[in-house]
């Protein structure tokens, strides 16, 4: 199962004809090369830190996960389960690339990794999280951040 | 998702976002999108196989140095190599022959299934050094005996403050089902999300005893009970026909 296609019928359908926002402007920034960025990731998987709240259904808020966060402590909260839970419990790269950011900035590739990262949970109605959205946004650019890796689940 | 690269962008912040379905993608049009041919659930591709996955981080932050925007959206070429199945995987028991459709006969059955799974489940965590059970908050025998009690038409009520009943019900079915799921996937075999899956939901005591809780939970009168379990207990694809 690789492709919308692969999905059963009715859920492709449902996924392909989802209501999306439709924006009136067509914001872009620009920055410094990739080996200059700093680089923090902002997810919209449901993450939080265990011992902290999950999201309760379509939460609109965020939750705080700090680069210190070891795998063992990220969990998934989602309210859907029309997807694939058993990669991310196998390794957290492949929601949350931490290790990977790690490495490439040890390379040189990038310039730094955030000290802090953040996750929405991706059903809610994206007006609802605009207000939590630009405060994330005030946050990131109290940690210098420049360059925002954003993974769905 | 890429209505937050939308706000984020608006705010000064360059982003890249990851897209698993790119239709979405291509009616939201965020300022940029890599769209990835992988199952959902793994945006990033393969699980433990971390050039893989750099090559996905870094073909999304390069897009960040484009000067031809706003909204790129470009596709990732390489498909999944851990989407195809392994011949060598062997799930931790046989099937357990679940016909029976009695819900305190499949209470006690799942209640049974996690402890014999606890040695698997061991070797995992060993394995793997983390286990994503958790949500709840319960231990996983306390997990278990919960679903089973719903099940048992006993309707416990919410051991947490600030969740309800339901919600905590939700949760502790994503326990059980993510204990099960990481004590199958234990050694050294690689088996797709497919294999797990076809095992946990058609094979085991405690996905039987999800159907049927699902079935019989949805003649609650409570409407935020029957919304619950209708919608998420049971991965839509894996959903039966009662009776």
């Amino acid at each position: 199962m690789t492709r919308l296609t692969d999905l059963p019928p009715a859920q492709a359908k449902r996924l392909a004809e989802l209501e999306c926002p439709d924006f009136a402007t067509r914001p872009w920034a620009t920055g410094s090369a990739l080996s200059q960025r700093r680089v923090a990731i902002v997810s919209s998987a449901g993450l939080v830190v265990r011992g902290e709240d999950p999201f309760r259904g379509r939460d609109a808020d965020y939750r705080v996960i700090p680069s210190t966060t070891r795998p063992e402590e990220l969990l998934v909260s989602h309210i859907s389960i029309n997807f694939d839970r058993t990669g991310f419990q196998e390794d957290w790269n492949v929601v949350f690339p931490l290790d990977r950011l790690r490495e490439l900035a040890a390379e040189g590739a990038i310039g730094s990794v955030a000290q802090t990262h953040y996750s929405f949970m991706g059903a809610t109605d994206p007006v609802q999280m605009e207000s939590h959205a630009r405060e994330v946004a005030g946050l990131l650019k109290g940690d210098q951040v420049d360059a925002v890796i954003l993974p769905p689940v | 998702m890429s209505a937050l690269g939308h706000y984020l962008e608006e705010e000064g912040l360059a982003t890249v976002a990851i897209s698993l379905i790119r239709p979405q993608t291509e009616k939201t049009k965020p300022p940029r999108a890599l769209w990835v041919p992988f199952e959902l659930g793994r945006p990033f591709g393969p699980p433990s196989d971390a050039a893989f996955q750099k090559r996905v981080v870094l073909a999304a932050l390069r897009m960040l140095e484009r000067r031809n925007g706003p909204v790129v959206i470009e596709d990732f070429p390489d498909d999944d190599p851990r989407a195809t199945q392994d011949p060598t995987w062997r799930p931790p028991f046989g099937p357990a022959a679940v016909n029976a459709r009695s819900a305190d006969s499949l209470a006690a059955r799942l209640e049974g299934e996690i402890l014999q799974l606890q040695d698997a489940h061991e070797r995992w965590v060993a394995q793997r050094r983390r286990t994503t059970v958790g949500l709840s908050g319960l231990p996983i025998s306390e997990c278990a005996r919960y679903v089973a009690d719903w099940l048992r038409g006993k309707a416990p009520p919410s051991p947490r403050e600030g969740f309800s009943a339901p919600l905590i019900l939700r949760f502790a079915v994503d326990d059980v089902k993510a204990y099960c799921l990481e004590a199958a996937a234990a050694g050294a075999a690689k088996p797709s999300s497919r294999q797990l899956g076809d095992w946990f939901w058609n094979e085991s005591a405690t996905g039987a005893a999800i159907h049927v809780l699902r079935e019989v939970l949805q003649a609650s009168d409570d409407d935020r009970l029957k919304l619950i379990v209708a919608n998420f207990m049971v991965p839509a694809a894996r959903v039966r026909s009662a009776g």
